[in-house]
C-alpha cells in the first residue's frame, strides 16, 4: 500500500503529513501514559507490535489479481491500545521501510502513515467498539476488526491516489486504484485475520488480566472465552 | 481435542485453502508476474498522467537497496525483529504462568 517516493505531488504530501502528525503526537502521549500506568502493558505492546513488523514484511501473492501485497497486522494493536498508539507503531515500521527498503519514502510517509497507521486501524477499532459490548463472539469481533483494519488501509491508499490523480474524474480513478490495491487485499485480509484471531486466543489464555485491566473486553467475555478452552 | 484446537485447525485450513487457490489460479494464467501492488500502482499513475515513470523524481533523496537480494535481507531483518519481540514476550508470559 506504499505510495512510492516521488509519486505524490508535494501539496498532497504536506496535507497528509499535517493530518498524521497530531495523531502521532496523541499516540506518543497515550503510549507514555499506558506504559507508566501498567507494567504489563509493555509485553502486550511487544506482542501486538511485533506482529505488525512480521506481517507487513511479508509480500504475499494474491490469487485474485496475480500481484503481491502485504498484510498490515494493525488490527490487534488497534483493539488492545486504540488507533493512536497503533499509528505510532505503523509509523515506525513505515519509517524503516522508507529508509532501508525504498518502499514508500520520507515525503510520502505522512500519506502512508495515514492509510496504514491511522485510517485502517481507526475503522478496525470502530468495528471492534461497535461489537465489544454486544453478544457477538469475542473472536469474531477480533476477526472482523483485523479484516477491516487491513482492507480499509488499501481503500485509503486508493483514495489518496485518486485525489492526487483524478484522471477521468475522481470516481473513475478511485475505481482503478481500488482494483489494484483493495481487490488484491481481500484474500490477504482474511488470511491475516484468522492468524491474528489465533494470536489473540493465546493472549487470552496466557495473560487475561492485562486485557481486563485495559478494558479491551468486558471481564465476563474474557472469562467465558477462557472457560471455553 | 478437536474443539480445543479449533482455532489452530481453522488457521491451517485457511492457509492450505489459500495455497491451493494460489497454485490453481497461477497455473491457469501462465504469464502472471506477481509484481508488487505498489509498483503496479506507480505504473498506473504513469499511464494515467502520461508521464513516464522515470520522470517521477523523489522529492526527498532516498537510498535504494542496490539489489533484490539486499532488499530481501532487510525485509527478513524486519520480520526477525518482530519475531524476537513476539517470542520474547510470549515466553515471558509462559514463564510467569508456569511459576504461578
Amino acid at each position: 500500500m506504499h505510495i512510492m517516493e516521488g509519486f505524490l505531488p508535494w501539496q498532497w504530501c504536506l496535507l497528509w503529513w499535517f493530518i498524521a502528525l497530531p495523531c502521532l503526537a496523541l499516540g506518543v502521549y497515550q503510549l507514555k501514559k499506558v506504559l507508566s500506568l501498567d507494567r504489563e502493558a509493555l509485553p502486550l505492546l511487544g506482542v501486538v507490535g511485533g506482529f505488525v513488523f512480521i506481517l507487513s514484511s511479508l509480500k504475499i501473492p494474491s490469487p485474485v489479481t496475480m500481484s503481491c501485497s502485504h498484510p498490515t497486522g494493525t488490527g490487534l494493536p488497534a483493539i488492545a491500545f486504540g488507533p493512536w498508539i497503533t499509528a505510532v507503531i505503523g509509523a515506525i515500521v513505515l519509517l524503516f521501510q522508507a529508509l532501508f527498503l525504498a518502499h514508500g519514502g520520507l515525503s510520502t510517509l505522512g500519506a502512508n502513515t495515514v492509510s496504514m497507521g491511522i485510517a485502517g486501524p481507526l475503522v478496525g477499532w470502530g468495528v471492534y467498539r461497535a461489537l465489544r459490548d454486544t453478544r457477538v463472539n469475542l473472536y469474531a469481533t477480533v476477526f472482523l476488526a483485523a479484516a477491516f483494519a487491513d482492507l480499509f488501509t488499501y481503500v485509503v491508499t486508493s483514495l489518496q491516489l485518486a485525489l492526487a490523480y483524478p484522471v477521468g474524474g475522481f470516481w473513475t480513478a478511485f475505481a482503478v486504484f481500488m482494483g489494484i490495491f483493495a481487490v488484491t487485499q481481500v484474500p490477504l485480509a482474511i488470511l491475516e485475520s484468522v492468524i491474528l484471531m489465533l494470536v489473540f486466543r493465546y493472549i487470552v489464555q496466557l495473560r487475561p488480566g492485562i486485557l481486563i485491566r485495559l478494558k479491551v473486553f468486558p471481564g465476563s467475555k474474557i472469562t467465558a472465552a477462557r472457560g471455553d478452552a | 481435542m478437536l474443539r480445543r484446537y479449533r482455532f489452530e485447525i481453522l488457521a491451517i485450513i485457511t492457509i492450505l485453502a489459500f495455497c491451493v487457490l494460489f497454485v490453481y489460479t497461477s497455473s491457469m494464467s501462465g504469464n502472471a508476474e506477481f509484481a508488487g501492488s505498489d509498483d503496479i500502482g506507480s505504473s498506473q499513475i504513469s499511464r494515467m498522467t502520461g508521464v513516464p515513470e522515470e520522470n517521477f523524481h523523489p522529492l526527498i533523496w532516498q537510498w535504494v537497496p542496490p539489489s533484490g537480494e539486499i532488499e530481501s535481507a532487510l525485509f527478513a531483518l524486519q520480520a526477525a525483529v518482530g519475531g524476537i519481540f513476539v517470542g520474547w514476550f510470549f515466553g515471558y508470559w509462559k514463564g510467569l504462568k508456569g511459576r504461578e
